[in-house]
């Protein structure tokens, strides 16, 4: 089982490498799409990495509430 | 070569698909192809069953399905297990005839971008009148909404990539397609992009075109945003089909003088719809994604589906992906250094 912490590691590696950001700005607070100016594919693109880092499921309407770095921490932390 | 069929897309799918497979394997007998569907649906189609692998699966996308949620709920439709089959490497290029939109984001999400190219976009090899064996290549037709000046130089250098490799043009022209040919002409993102493709070394750009000019041959790559290449290309069909209605109906209403001048005509007017049917040049191509992923039309019979796979044959034999993804490789390494 990993933990919180791990999984916040995973994140970040995804967005570092997806929307091209320095590691030290990834934190819990960071707003995916106001912060990091993603768009809708972005986004999409964004979940389904998470879905493929961590072999689970997210539905278009868990997805829609993951906000913030911490919120898909929190969401893979609790659906593991 | 293997390509991945979605066999159940399109209005007259699986049969004008799998004659069209059919034809195509005279053509290219080597090729492995991956056929996804139904498999009681294709089997009385399947005249030759050698370098065939069949997956049966019953589930498909309409073409009224909302794309992504499609793509992403129905996981066993034959778009879907064909594009994952690419993903996977267990193909090379995928084709379908279905909703574009669903294969737009099939693509996307599951065959995935050349990492540096941000938005892929979707391009046609469209006719040019009086030429019927030349063309220019068309992007983007419609895969984006909103676009950035950045966007559509990636789509200047692949449609020149595909131009010159593919299509066999040397030096191929490239335009940006504007509301006025002068530079100063146009909207922030014309004038923007404008700059950067003035600035691009590898390109032949040859500045700004009125859609006026599209069909006239004056470039071999004429780049837009896909919300204006959408607009542009629907008032092109849109035209085209009005006209030939007008000349139909006045025929009709002309009374017996006017239908022996149609008989008289009647030559002219076949090589004249000749002319304007492209379907010949293949399909539309989602470009920018890791592997080709090829659309052809709906209401496509067994002829475009064929050209549609030559066209395909082509792209992996000029390895057009592979070496875009080596350019852009080493672009970004560049510009790291910088």
């Amino acid at each position: 089982m990993l933990t919180r912490e791990e999984i916040l590691g995973k994140v970040r590696n995804i967005i570092v490498n997806h929307f091209d950001i320095e590691a030290e700005k990834v934190t819990e607070n960071l707003n995916i799409k106001a912060d990091l100016d993603a768009d809708s594919i972005s986004i999409m693109e964004f979940v389904l990495e998470l879905e493929d880092e961590f072999g689970t499921e997210i539905s278009d309407e868990d997805a829609e509430k993951i906000e913030t770095v911490g919120a898909a921490v929190d969401y893979i932390t609790n659906n593991l | 070569m293997k390509i991945a069929v979605d066999a159940m897309g399109g209005d007259f799918a699986p049969k004008a698909i799998i004659e069209g497979v059919m034809l195509a394997k005279q053509e290219f007998p080597t090729i492995e192809f991956q056929l996804y569907g139904n498999e009681e649906a294709i089997k009385p189609y399947l005249t030759d069953d050698t370098h065939i692998k069949l997956i049966h699966t019953d589930e498909k996308i309409e073409s009224d399905d909302e794309p992504v949620k499609a793509i992403r709920r129905k996981k066993q439709a034959s778009m879907v297990l064909a594009a994952k089959a690419v993903k996977n490497g267990e193909a090379d290029a995928m084709f379908s005839a279905g909703n574009t939109g669903a294969l737009l984001a099939a693509g996307l999400f599951i065959v995935g971008r050349i990492p540096q190219i941000e938005r892929p976009g979707l391009m046609t090899t469209m006719p040019v009148f009086g030429n019927k064996s030349a063309g220019f290549d068309f992007i983007d037709m419609g895969a984006n909404a909103d676009n950035k000046p950045e966007h559509l130089l990636d789509f200047a250098i692949l449609a020149s990539y595909y131009a010159e490799h593919v299509r066999g043009v040397k030096k191929p022209r490239v335009a940006l397609l504007n509301n006025g040919s002068e530079a100063s002409k146009g909207s922030d993102l014309t004038k923007k992009t404008y700059a950067l493709l003035e600035q691009e070394p590898g390109l032949n750009f040859i500045g700004n075109l009125e859609a006026r000019d599209l069909l006239t041959g004056a470039a071999d790559v004429v780049v837009t945003d896909g919300f204006t290449g959408n607009a542009v290309l629907k008032a092109t069909e849109g035209t085209a089909l009005a006209i030939t209605s007008l000349l139909k109906e006045s025929i009709l209403n002309s009374g017996l003088k006017g239908k022996l001048g149609a008989v008289l005509l009647k030559d002219s007017l076949k090589s004249m719809k000749n002319e304007l049917d492209y379907s010949s040049h293949g399909g539309a191509v989602l470009f920018g994604l890791k592997a080709p992923v090829v659309k052809t039309h709906g209401s496509t019979g067994p002829e475009a589906v064929q050209a549609t796979i030559r066209q395909i044959h082509k792209m992996l034999e000029q390895h057009v992906v592979s070496d875009l993804v080596a350019y852009y490789h080493e672009k970004s390494q560049l510009e790291s250094i910088d």
